[in-house]
């Protein structure tokens, strides 16, 4: 089967829904931050910013706005072990949407396509990245959490890029090395860094090019219509086929990318740069308490039995946090009443 | 065995192996047999520094269940040649089913038997299903329950074994999904999906 290229037309529904539910979030972590930085300014969050600090954050604002706003596209390697994984991708922008395209060169024919995602909406792990510039002195948040350093660039996949060292400041996420193009200020090398300055996973450009895409013919098996949050929330309870839970600890600066209901399977957080999700189980039977651990490249799955209220779960942390962060976002977890 | 193959074992005994090492191991450990004692020996030598009860060391449960799936395999295939059978990747078929059945009597052994408590009274039958919903993801073939639950003696540190599956199974079952979310809150655009081990529609 060969891949259709993007087409707008395809996902006619799903565009308008999608854009409807956008404008929600987007009006909704607006409100959020418009209250917390009265709140934050006091505590002398600013006073951790250095200059240093306000020169990376401006990179990393001009980063993801970058990343949302340029059209591109190239081949990209994944790196993770002994493992390389390579990819091409498309990038495009056109009469205020973003298409996207992933197309795995290596192993499984498979593409992933986002298609007619508008430009103005905005996720929380965007806002995160970008309101550091636009609230300029006032929020540093994301200092508070990592240390920055802008260090000398080399030229990645033909470009010349700037070097940042992202060293968290606790033992709740990874560090990463971000290398981007000097120009346009678009991710070509993300370097994950795990404990003893372990390289976890990297990512690069082999190859970029700006602008749209020429249409190109590759063998395809598959294709996946990326997921964008749900369009309508069905708050209505069913039968009551397991607990309401929520998650009582996490680590500073996460929060929550999408909205969640009591009885959702899953919850995912993100601090800007490392994202988790939690998702539960209801078990019709008792499970012996205990917990599984596997990891791939920069990614855990924290998989854990346990007893929540009167119902057996499991509860399984998957995302690119260190083992701790997972285990202790899993004890968090409670029933709700 | 090779000095690869004694580093990838080495790897996932010591639970540091990634897909690639348990995927060597997997696809050997049916025809090697200095690979399976070896196998036997570090478990062996696991179970008695972590002061877990000792095992039976002839036990070579890969064996066994690849004896009993090559007889079922034999009989259900005998109207065809000698040399078609012999061409079936058996082996690799086996070795699949063997980590199945190790796996599916580990989630067994997971779940408290009766419970004793009415408020978790069954509603499944509790009989040969796993109710964690375990899932042959190594081999290409649904589990066969009835390989899990023969009076098959005490394997490995069972519980701590079928949590380590359950983990990477239900990483491959939640990965996409979590893809989804990164690609839409990380600076990456859609990269968190090559992550994905593989891409469903």
């Amino acid at each position: 089967m060969r891949a259709s290229p993007i087409s707008k037309s395809k996902y006619p529904v799903l565009t308008t829904a999608k854009a409807l539910i956008c404008g929600g979030l987007v009006k909704a972590s607006l409100l959020l931050s418009l209250i917390l930085v009265p709140l934050l300014a006091p505590l002398g969050v600013a006073a951790t910013c250095t200059d240093a600090d306000r020169e990376a954050l401006a990179w990393l604002a001009k980063m993801s706005r970058s990343h949302h706003q340029q059209a591109y596209h190239g081949v990209i390697t994944l790196q993770r072990g002994d493992d390389m994984q390579v990819m091409q991708v498309v990038h495009s922008v056109a009469d205020g949407h973003i298409s996207e395209r992933l197309t795995r060169l290596t192993g499984q024919g498979a593409q992933v396509i986002r298609a007619g995602h508008p430009l103005d909406c905005r996720h929380p792990g965007q806002h995160i990245l970008e309101h550091n510039k636009e609230l300029a002195s006032a929020s540093c948040e994301l200092a508070r959490y990592y240390r920055f350093q802008m260090v000398r660039g080399e030229r990645i996949a033909g470009r010349q890029a700037v070097k940042m060292h992202v060293q968290p400041r606790d033992l709740y996420r990874y560090g990463h090395v971000l290398e981007l193009d000097r120009e346009t200020g678009l991710l070509l090398r993300n370097s994950t860094i795990g404990a003893g300055d372990k390289l976890l996973e990297r990512f690069q450009f082999a190859d970029i090019a700006y602008g749209e895409s020429p249409v190109t013919g590759i063998d395809i098996d598959i294709v996946h219509p990326a997921q964008h949050p749900r369009a309508t929330v069905d708050k209505t309870a069913g039968p009551e086929t397991g607990p309401a839970w929520s998650v009582k600890w996490l680590p500073g600066g996460f929060q929550a990318t999408d909205e969640a209901t009591g009885q959702d399977q899953r919850r995912t957080y993100t601090d800007g740069l490392a994202v988790f999700s939690v998702f539960l189980e209801t078990l019709p039977r008792p499970i012996q308490p205990g917990e599984g651990v596997v990891r791939e490249g920069s990614t855990i799955s924290y998989t854990r039995g346990m007893r929540l209220a009167k119902w057996p779960v499991l509860v399984t942390v998957i995302g690119e946090v260190p083992l701790n962060t997972a285990r202790m976002v899993a004890d968090s977890i409670r029933a709700v009443p | 065995m090779t000095e690869r193959l004694r580093e990838s074992l080495s790897a996932l005994m010591d639970d540091e192996a990634n897909e690639l090492e348990l995927e060597r191991v997997l696809s050997q450990i049916g025809e090697d047999d200095e690979l399976r004692s070896t196998w036997v020996r570090y478990n062996a030598a696991r179970a008695a520094v972590t002061a877990q009860p000792v095992v039976n060391l002839n036990l070579d449960i890969s064996r066994r269940v690849s004896a009993a799936i090559a007889a079922e395999a034999a009989a259900a295939s005998s109207g065809t040649s000698a040399w078609q059978r012999l061409l079936r990747p058996v082996g690799s078929f086996a070795v699949a089913a063997s980590v199945t059945a190790t796996v599916v009597f580990g989630g067994q052994q997971l779940f408290q038997a009766g419970g004793g408590d009415p408020d978790f009274a069954s509603p499944l039958p509790a009989a040969g299903v796993s109710p964690v919903g375990f899932v042959n993801s190594v081999g290409a073939m649904p589990v066969r329950a009835s390989y899990g639950t023969q009076p098959i003696p005490q394997l490995q540190p069972a519980a701590r074994t079928a949590y380590k599956e359950l983990a990477r199974q239900r990483m491959e079952q939640y990965m996409q999904e979590h893809a989804g979310q990164a690609a839409l809150n990380s600076p990456q655009g859609l990269v968190p999906y090559a992550r994905v081990p593989h891409i469903e529609e």
